[in-house]
């Protein structure tokens, strides 16, 4: 592995799960540095922050996000992120990652140019692994 | 009497009224017809010429009838004319008077005839007529017909009209108040209808609320069209009310359960995708988990790990748990309803929280004074209330102390409950789709499950009511729910 990520970013609800991710991400030695938001809205006020004093240390590649989330869900969130994220000057890699299997749902994250693939849960270890290595070839 | 015997026969089957010439004129003979047609025995008249153009005819023919007359008996010159003759109820009868030779029918006679035919007016037999299938038609399909007159100010109803609204045959419609046929409701859809017909012509055929003389509300479609005069000026408007308030209510009826069946099935789609999405994040993290302990070595760690498969397992549990709470209020519904007093249970909830209620020191303000009681499922009632009111609780607002307005009330036959708090409300343009969705949350707190409100409307639209809400941020929150 020539280039390891730097930062990448969790943004669910579900402490279990993440908590589990984590773990994976810490056992497979996949990145150096993970953060995790509980919804939307955290996550969008943590890009707002960043874009003001533009830290690119601080703007993960590589984003998972949730669907389902209380208080900003994750297509609201992506609307937002959007708007902001060809101002944040770094290529981030956005991955839906839901429970959903409703075709609705799946029809829309590929309409959405940010969204690089739609990940039904569970994920495996392998795909994880993938992920993160196509990431740094 | 007559000769000729056909002839006799022809007279006898058109059953006609005449007059026979004589060389005597005091033998002259009027035939029964011509008495019955004008009501007068025999005895009451003479039947000869002085005393028919003196008493019987009116005195507009008395010159015209005396000179044919006297022309046809001296010289045999025939001659038809209109004549109007004196009944014995006192007016005029209009008769069609011809001499045999004159007549349509080939009639040879040796004796001198005036014949006497009673002219029953074609058009007003043909108004007769159609009134009577006008009639008919009105009153089978309820339906009445109206104008409204501009120039005299006036409006007329016509029997079916009055008979629909409930009104004595000789009541007067009255133009100034026209807006009270109406129900309160429709009174603007009215005078938007009648302006425009009165003003652009436009005609109209809508369905509207009026009031019956006893206050009763139906439903009535009312057509109307603009009357026009020869300089092309809306003089008035003319149009038919129909009754329609069986269909309507039917067709009311209808949609409502119509709206029932797709909320009961947008609920079960709902029910499905929940039941889908919350076993599956559990299920996924579980296959995850078993991935993980496969794939790691250290048996200490795998110990660890085995470890969460008992939070799984317990977060697993309490989501069967309320997929379960809501199956039952399906399967329920059909327990006992009791009438319960708003008051009662109301006690009762706010006995079981009141140290919450105390600790935040919530204020509640209760008004049931318009409807204190309903026919209902008790456990639904309270835990109606007892959602509400938490909710009003642990959402309030940062700067205040709660208070809880609790009113009942009735609009419309309905009756309604209203709860509504001055907490820190919900942001209605984001959440309005959400609000009453299954683990949907819109704020910070811990305590936040997403389950309260979700049950709160499975309850209410079981029984088939309905629960809205309305919210803004940092006023407060109200929820109606109609029974």
């Amino acid at each position: 592995m020539s280039h390891k990520i730097g930062l990448a970013c969790i943004i669910d609800d579900d402490s279990m799960y993440v908590n589990l991710i984590k773990k994976i991400i810490e056992a497979k030695n996949l990145c150096n540095n993970l953060m995790v938001f509980q919804n939307g809205k955290d996550a969008l006020d943590y890009f707002e922050v960043i874009l003001n004093n533009l830290d690119k240390k601080s703007i993960p590649e590589i984003i998972f996000l949730d669907l389902n989330m209380p208080v900003m869900d994750g297509w609201e969130f992506l609307e937002n992120f959007t708007r902001i994220k060809n101002k944040l000057e770094k290529t981030i890699t956005l991955y839906i990652v839901s429970s959903s299997i409703n075709p609705v749902d799946v029809e829309k994250a590929k309409g959405i140019n940010s969204v690089k693939d739609y990940l039904v849960k569970p994920v495996t270890i392998e795909d994880l692994e993938g992920i993160f290595l196509n990431q740094t070839t | 009497m007559l000769e000729n015997e056909l002839f006799d026969n022809v007279i006898r089957d058109i059953n006609a009224g005449y007059w026979q010439l004589h060389t005597d004129p005091d033998k002259e003979i009027w035939s029964d017809k011509f008495y019955m047609d004008l009501g007068f025995t025999k005895k009451e008249l003479k039947s000869n010429i002085d005393h028919f153009l003196e008493k019987l005819i009116h005195k507009d023919d008395v010159e015209v009838f005396r000179d044919n007359f006297l022309n046809y008996r001296k010289n045999s010159v025939n001659f038809k004319q209109h004549i109007k003759i004196l009944t014995k109820s006192g007016n005029y009868k209009l008769f069609r008077c011809a001499t045999n030779d004159e007549l349509p029918v080939n009639i040879k006679s040796e004796v001198n005839l005036i014949f006497f035919f009673e002219i029953k007016l074609e058009p007003e037999q043909a108004i007769t007529k159609d009134n009577f299938y006008y009639k008919e038609t009105a009153q089978m399909t309820a339906t009445g017909s109206w104008y409204v007159d501009f120039h005299k100010r006036k409006s007329y109803w016509d029997f079916e009209t009055k008979r629909i609204l409930g009104y004595p045959d000789d009541y007067i419609p009255s133009l100034k108040e026209s807006a009270n046929y109406y129900a309160k409701e429709s009174r603007q859809q009215a005078a938007d209808l009648f302006f425009n017909c009165a003003m652009a012509g436009t005609p109209f055929n809508t369905e509207i609320k009026m009031v019956t003389a006893n206050k009763r509300i139906f439903w009535v479609r009312a057509i109307g069209k603009p009357v026009y005069n020869e300089n092309k000026e809306i003089i008035g408007i003319r149009g038919v009310f129909q009754d329609i308030d069986d269909t309507k209510t039917k067709e009311l009826k209808l949609h409502k359960s119509m709206d029932i069946i797709a909320s009961q099935n947008s609920r079960l789609f709902n029910f499905a995708h929940i039941v889908s999405h919350n076993l599956r994040s559990h299920t996924s993290n579980l296959s995850l988990l078993v991935q993980l302990i496969e794939d790691i070595e250290d048996p200490e760690e795998k110990i660890g790990l085995i470890k969460e498969i008992k939070q799984i397992s317990s977060s697993l549990n309490v989501t069967i748990e309320h997929l379960n709470e809501i199956v039952t209020i399906h399967t329920n519904k059909s327990q006992e309803k009791k009438v319960m007093r708003f008051q009662d249970t109301l006690s009762l909830v706010t006995n079981g929280i009141s140290r919450m209620i105390s600790m935040s020191k919530a204020k509640i303000e209760v008004d049931f004074d318009e409807l204190d009681e309903i026919n209902y499922i008790p456990a639904y009632l309270e835990s109606i209330m007892l959602n509400l009111i938490t909710n009003a609780i642990k959402y309030k607002h940062p700067d205040r102390n709660p208070i809880i307005k609790i009113k009942t009330y009735l609009e419309e036959n309905c009756k309604y409950l209203r709860i509504s708090d001055n907490g820190r409300g919900i942001d209605m343009k984001l959440f309005k789709d959400k609000i009453f969705g299954m683990y949907k949350t819109f704020h910070y707190n811990d305590d936040a499950v997403g389950i309260g409100l979700f049950l709160t409307k499975n309850q209410v639209e079981s029984l088939n009511g309905k629960i809205t809400v309305d919210s803004e941020v940092d006023k407060g929150t109200t929820f109606t729910i109609e029974f």
